[in-house]
Formats: C-alpha cells, structure tokens, sequence
C-alpha cells in the first residue's frame, strides 16, 4: 500500500510517518519511509512517503498513492496528482479545498479543541488515516507514538491520535 | 558491554544512522567528520553514541583533517571512519591516496549527491563511482562498496570494516542521499551473532621490522601500530619492506605499488559480490547498483509478466570489477542495459567486460530522482519494437 | 647543564641505516633535532610511548631519521593525523616536527585549529623563512622585502608571527628562540614535553642554500649573525616602542598557562554524556 501524507513544514507530517512506517515495522511488515521537503525548516510543502507490503519493496517514491492525507492546500496541490482514481483523499476539512470526492475532518480544530496543542494535528490525522484503512493495528501505532513521540509528548500524542481514531470510525 | 540502540533486534531506522550503528558493532570506536548534506546524520549519530562507549566522535575543521585524523586514529591501533558527500569527497582524495600507499585500515562513507560542485545537496547521485575508483592519483586499487537498502547500508559497513582490516586498506562506502535518508526496518544483531575481523599485527620483533613486506605470502603484511615499541616509520613516499623511503628505485616502486594493487585484484573473488535475478533465461540484461538496482528489479519482474526475458545483474561491490562475469552474462544475452544515476560511468566498466560480445546501453537517469520502474521498462520495449 | 656528548645522543635515538640527512650544509635543522632529543633524553622519556609526526618538507624528514614510532604525512595535515593518534590513543606523547610553510600556510588551519582545541600536542617548528625543498620560494613567514623564487624583487605581503599566532589561537605554551640560543632551547622544548594541551616552540633556523643566498646571507655564520640583529628577547621589547619593533623578531617565552587540555576535556565531555543519558552517576 502506497501512503502519501502531505502538508507543510511545521505541521509534523515527517514524524506521523515516521510513526506509522515504525507501526508497519512493529508488525513486522516491510516498509520504506521517505520524505521530501523545502529548504527552509518552516512553511514549505512537506511530504512523508510511505510503502507498506508484505512482500520485498523495490519502490522507492510513491508514484500511485492509494491514500493521501492533506493537511495544507499546499500539500493538496502539490501531490493530487500521485493519488490514484480509486484512491483515499483525508484532508483536514477546515484547509483543504478538494476537487475530487473524499473523507476527512477539521484535523487542527479537533487537535486545538480536545488536546488544547494544535501542534498535535499529525496524530489526529494519523489516528483517522489509521481508522479508515486498517493498514496497521491501533495498538502499533500505539507503541511505535511511545518510542518516537519526543519525551514529555508521549500521553498528548496518544490522545491526539485516539481522538483521530475514534473520528475515522464514525 | 551496553549499546545505545537496540541490538539483536529490529528497528525503523534511516540508512545513515544504520550505518552509523553498524560501524560501532563492527568495533570502530574513532570517528571524525565535518558536516555536510546528505551525510550529517551519520556523524549526528556518531556523536551520541561514541562518549557512551569510550569512543571518539571530533569534528574537524574540513573533511581533509578528518580523513587525516581517521589514518592517525587508525595507526594508533582504533578502527576508524569518516563520512562526506562530493565536496567533500574531493578534499580527501589527497589523504586517500596516503592511506592506500600506507596500507591504513579505514571506512569512508560517500552519501552521494548530484555534483558537479555543489550540485543538488538533498539529492541522491552515482556521478562518484569513478572518482570512488580512480579518484586519487596514481596507481592503486581499493575496496567500494554500495548497498541499495537500509539493511544493506547496515551489513555493508560491517563488511566494510573486515575488508578494510583483513587487507589493510582504506573502504569505500558508495552510497547516496536517497539510501542515507529513506528509513526501513533493518535488523540489528547482537555483537556475539557477528563475524568481526581485526587486522593481523606483527607476531614477534622480526615480523615488525617489516610493515610494508609481504612476509606472510598474501600480500597483506601485519600492522606494527603505535605505541607497542615496534617504532614503525609510515611514510607516503615511495618504500621499501622495512618502509625506508626510497624514491628513485624503479624496482622499489614497481613492486611495493603491484603489491598494494595485487592483494585487493588477487582476492577479487573473496571481495567481490553480487546478486542475479532471472539471468539463467534471459535476453536482456539489466546492470545496476545501489538504489537503482531497487527499480531494475522492479522492472525485471514487469518485463517478465509481459513476456520478455529479463535479468538483473546487482552489483553490491563496485572495485574490484568482474569484468569475466559481464563477459560470461554478454555471451548468453542480446543487449545488456546498465540503469545508473549519472551521465554514464559503470556503463564503460561493463562495456569493457561485454568485449563485444553483447550491445552494451546506457539507461541515464540525472537531477535527483531514482529511475521509475516504468522508465526503464519502456526504453527496453521501445529498443525491442 | 651537563650535555652529553653528540655521538650518545645520535645512537641512541637516530636510525644508523636511514643516515645520511639529506640537510644542506649550514642547515639548521639537524640542531633542533638535537636539542628535541636531548630534551626528550634529559626528562627520561620513554621512547616507545612517543609518536613523531610531520607534514612535508626538508624539516618532515626528521621523524625518519628518529628511532621512534612515526607518520610522514601529507603537506600541512601533520596536525590533523596528529589529533587522530592522540583521541585514538592519549597514552601516546605526539611531537609534530614541522616547518613555516607546511605549519602555516598550507597547514594554517589545521594549526588555528588544533590550537583552538588544546590538543595535546608538543610542535617543534623550524622557521627557516622559506620552502627549502622545493627550491626557495617565499614562505608566509618570509620577512617583508626579502628575496624568494617567486618573489624575485621581493616579498610584498605581510608575514606571519607564528608565536602570536599560537598565543592568541589559545596555546598553553609558546616559545621562540634561534638555532643559536641551544640551551634556552632545549630547556623550552623540556618544558614544552611535560606540558598537557598545546605546545609549541619555534626555531629561527638557517638555510643558507635557498634562503640565505638570495638574501646576501650566503652561509650559516652569516644567518646567525643576522638573527643576532633582528632578534630581541621578550624581557626588552615589552618595553620598546612599536616602530622599534618594526622588522624584529621578539625571542623568549610567549606564555606558559595550563588551561585543560582537548584529551581532558573529551574525558569529561564522556562522563557527561553518560550522566545526562543516564549511564552513570
């Protein structure tokens, strides 16, 4: 399964891939994480590339996403076009303008709201993202946000992550 | 002895803190280095790991002190190593050349990007096969090593440091920014589950008057490191067995210079490795390296579920070259592609070992991105109309 | 000080089979070889826990010539290996033997550099004003005026003050002294050798053959005289005006301070990375 999170620097979109690739990882899955970014550290397009197989990876970059999270309209625009027809757009329904069918919520709003950290926005999305396709455990990611979520952020991140989850069930 | 990162285990890991963790299991406790894109992570990771286990991780003023404090380290008896991308690449040539000629162990990552100069810093490369080869002047041969996946870039540096001791020479670690960024489950194992090599020292006073003598008959003579009384003179003059300089000797040269290249060309078979896929059968061949080889193998498999006869030849070590199994591959196939990221350079290697017994194609691909399978597959069926 | 005679301390310390030198007659730098190994003797120094290490050039030779462990190395980089050995292995005492040319021109950064750090590192640098090897060409110590190969109607740039330089890159010991001033010499390299951190003691050092001759300096004697001329001891020209000092070269002590050496503080920088991850108390 080809995953493309898209958004802009800032938003932890490396990190939610990172995260989800460690999942994939924890259960034993091969995966290949990579990433794409402007050069300056805040405010540039900011792209997390995963695939998850249960067989050898030979591919590299995401070339038909058959999911894509948007985070940002500049992610939007940027990669809409690697999403394949029959694919998955989740966009964060406050900032994306989508001219194509899709799912989502308001991601930040729902992070600023119930965790009271916008900046925990990659794990609402990453917990709805989950939801919706299965590609993972909700207990992976679990572990996988306690060994790589910064020190402190742990219990934040699993809230932001489970709010996300439990909106992607509805 | 306790580990700052998992062992005997698997983690989600970047391929250069794979190398960086590699190179500590494989025993190197001195690393020196000076930041620059793609490889910082290497050193990064070098510098939280090294104080927790009595190594050292120093930066240096620019890459050519840091090869330098690598062959220093290294003749004080340390496995050692340094990691760079092109610019830098370039500044060690001169110190490469001085550890050949001084038969120093070490392990030199390149994590390419596109050059020349400058270049594309986050982009990934191959343009640094040749100069990896035949980058420093005069005659000489050395070990390069290139892995297409994080787990390669972890085994290979473990590979890297017992090629490096087992024949007392500088390896060369021929990454790129693509491998050394991209993250993949890679697993780590437990120092016992490994087969760790440490260079041959001089077995008594006799044998350590000769550092640069092939006293054993394999090429490799022992290393009389620092500080245990063999008082070792290392020169990067030209010299004899007991390494008096001597520099207008032809015979001198001749035979101290064959030696140097003679026990890394007389052990091809030891060193050299590679996988095939589909050979056996196959019309087309596909020659590839590194992260490359990844979509070469890709487009293998789609050619073959359309029918057309595809092989894959991936090439894990680069020098010393097989040119006799290119040789073998041409005379049982119509054409052989060689898919690289560069204006071509393997391409002439396996030109040479095709002694025109097969067309030989460049499949180029430059300016930061990896072949798609796709590309490769259409310029072979379009050949094929 | 009692001095041993020259023929104990050349067979003790020096390879019979790697001899002749290949100095020029009236070169000074077999005698700042000699006062290196008299210190080193003087102090009992074990000679198997010493590492000499150079660049290239007339004065990189010498650590052939030495019984010692020893790394020729490339032009200017003697300090960069020299960081490599002693990190690697700090039970080792490293001496670079080098000159003006590979220590301050194309080595100048290594230098400032290992300065900055206080590595732990006994420099014995031979100012010969030139690149004697390749024939004579003006050197970044080259004295203002003063004819090379490649500043035949001479040197237009400012040289450098490789003691200053040294003082204010952070050096734990600087001293200078001429070829001519032996004991002072030897009691500098002395201290220099028992001292943690960077130390380093300059030789003014005649080369009449590349040097001296396009400079109406055609022999030893003549160079001697001359650094009897241009020199001034320390004590003295703290007091001289500044156009007094104009075309001198001050001799002595620079400093003599023990501010922790690079080998001190990785040793500590260890037992806090272990603290702060936890590894230890």
């Amino acid at each position: 399964m080809q995953i493309r999170i898209a958004g802009i620097g800032g938003q932890g979109v490396i990190l939610a891939g990172i995260i989800l690739g460690e999942a994939a990882a924890i259960e034993g899955l091969n995966v290949v994480q990579t990433q794409d970014y402007g050069s300056q550290s805040r405010g540039g397009h900011s792209i997390a590339d995963l695939i998850i197989s249960k067989e050898p990876i030979y591919d590299l970059m995401v070339t038909k996403a058959d999911v894509l999270v948007a985070l940002a309209q500049l992610g939007y625009d940027s990669t809409k076009d690697s999403l394949r027809k029959d694919g998955i757009l989740i966009i964060d329904t406050d900032l994306v303008k989508p001219d194509r069918e899709y799912v989502g919520a308001p991601f930040t709003r729902l992070a600023e709201e119930k965790t009271g950290l916008a900046l925990t926005v990659n794990m609402v999305a990453l917990g709805y993202l989950v939801a919706k396709t299965n590609v993972v455990k909700k207990e992976s990611v679990e572990m996988a946000i306690k060994r790589r979520a910064p020190k402190g952020t742990e219990e934040i991140n699993l809230k932001a992550f489970r709010i996300g989850y439990e909106e992607g069930l509805k | 002895m306790r580990y700052p990162f998992p062992v005997g285990d698997a983690d989600f890991i970047q391929g250069d803190e794979a190398i960086a963790r590699a190179a500590i299991l494989a025993g190197c406790r001195f690393y020196a280095g000076y930041p620059i894109t793609p490889a910082s992570e290497i050193f990064e990771a070098m510098s939280l790991y090294m104080p927790l286990v009595d190594g050292v991780s120093i930066q240096m003023e620019d890459e050519i002190g840091s090869i330098a404090a690598v062959i220093g380290a290294s003749w004080a008896g340390a496995k050692a190593m340094t990691a760079t991308s092109g610019p830098g690449f370039s500044l060690m040539m001169e110190n490469l050349g001085y550890a050949i000629m001084t038969e120093t162990p070490l392990v030199l990552v390149n994590v390419q990007r596109s050059g020349p100069s400058t270049g594309q810093p986050t982009l990934a490369a191959q343009g640094d096969l040749m100069q990896a080869i035949w980058g420093t002047h005069g005659d000489h041969s050395l070990i390069v090593l290139t892995p297409a996946t994080v787990q390669e870039a972890f085994d290979m540096t473990i590979r890297a440091f017992n090629l490096a001791e087992k024949y007392r020479t500088p390896v060369i670690l021929l990454t790129d920014a693509e491998v050394g960024h991209m993250r993949e489950r890679v697993y780590a194992p437990h120092p016992d589950e490994l087969e760790l090599v440490y260079r041959k020292l001089p077995a008594n006073e006799e044998e350590a008057k000769y550092p640069f003598g092939d006293i054993h008959g394999d090429l490799v003579p022992p290393m009389p490191i620092f500080g245990k009384g063999y008082r070792t003179y290392v020169t990067g003059l030209t010299h004899d067995e007991r390494g008096r300089p001597k520099t207008v000797d032809a015979e001198i040269h001749e035979r101290l210079v064959k030696r140097i290249v003679g026990k890394i060309e007389n052990n091809k078979k030891d060193i050299i490795d590679y996988e095939t896929y589909g050979l056996e059968d196959a019309d087309i061949a596909i020659v590839s390296f590194g992260i490359v080889a990844r979509s070469a193998m890709r487009a293998v498999k789609e050619l073959r579920k359309e029918g057309i006869n595809a092989g894959l030849l991936k090439l894990n070590v680069l020098w010393p070259f097989d040119f006799e199994l290119i040789e073998k591959i041409a005379e049982n196939v119509e054409r052989i592609y060689v898919a690289e990221m560069n204006l071509g350079q393997l391409y002439h290697m396996v030109k040479e070992g095709a002694n025109g017994k097969a067309k030989v194609e460049l499949i180029s691909r430059i300016g930061g991105e990896v072949h798609t399978p796709g590309e490769i597959v259409e310029r072979i069926k379009r050949d094929l109309r | 000080m009692y001095l041993k005679p020259s023929y104990e301390i050349r067979d003790k310390y020096l390879r019979k089979d790697m001899l002749p030198t290949i100095f020029c007659p009236g070169c000074g730098i077999g005698a700042v070889l000699q006062y290196t190994l008299r210190a080193i003797d003087d102090l009992g120094l074990n000679q198997d826990e010493i590492v000499w290490v150079s660049g290239i050039g007339c004065s990189s030779r010498v650590p052939g010539y030495v019984n010692f462990d020893g790394l020729h190395t490339t032009h200017g980089r003697a300090l960069a290996f020299a960081t490599g050995i002693k990190m690697a292995n700090p039970d080792l005492k490293v001496i670079a033997f080098m000159g003006d040319g590979d220590a301050a021109a194309i080595g100048g950064n290594h230098l400032i550099h290992a300065i900055r750090r206080n590595l732990d590192v006994t420099v014995i640098l031979v100012n010969n004003f030139t690149y004697g090897m390749t024939g004579g060409q003006v050197a970044p110590t080259t004295p203002k005026g003063l004819r090379g190969t490649t500043a035949p109607y001479g040197s237009f740039e400012n040289p450098f003050d490789i003691a200053e330089l040294a003082v204010a890159a952070g050096a734990n010991y600087v001293a200078r002294w001429s070829v001519f001033n032996y004991l002072q010499g030897i009691n500098s390299i002395k201290k220099a050798l028992q001292k943690r951190g960077f130390t380093l003691v300059e030789f003014l050092s005649p080369c009449p053959i590349s040097f001296g001759r396009r400079n109406k300096l055609k022999t030893a004697p003549e160079l001697i005289k001359w650094y009897q001329k241009i020199t001034v001891p320390i004590s003295k020209a703290k007091d001289m005006p500044p156009e007094e000092l104009e075309g001198k070269v001050v001799i002595g002590e620079f400093v003599d301070r023990d501010r922790p050496s690079l080998v001190e503080e990785y040793e500590a920088y260890k037992r806090r990375a272990k603290k702060i991850m936890g590894w230890e108390e």
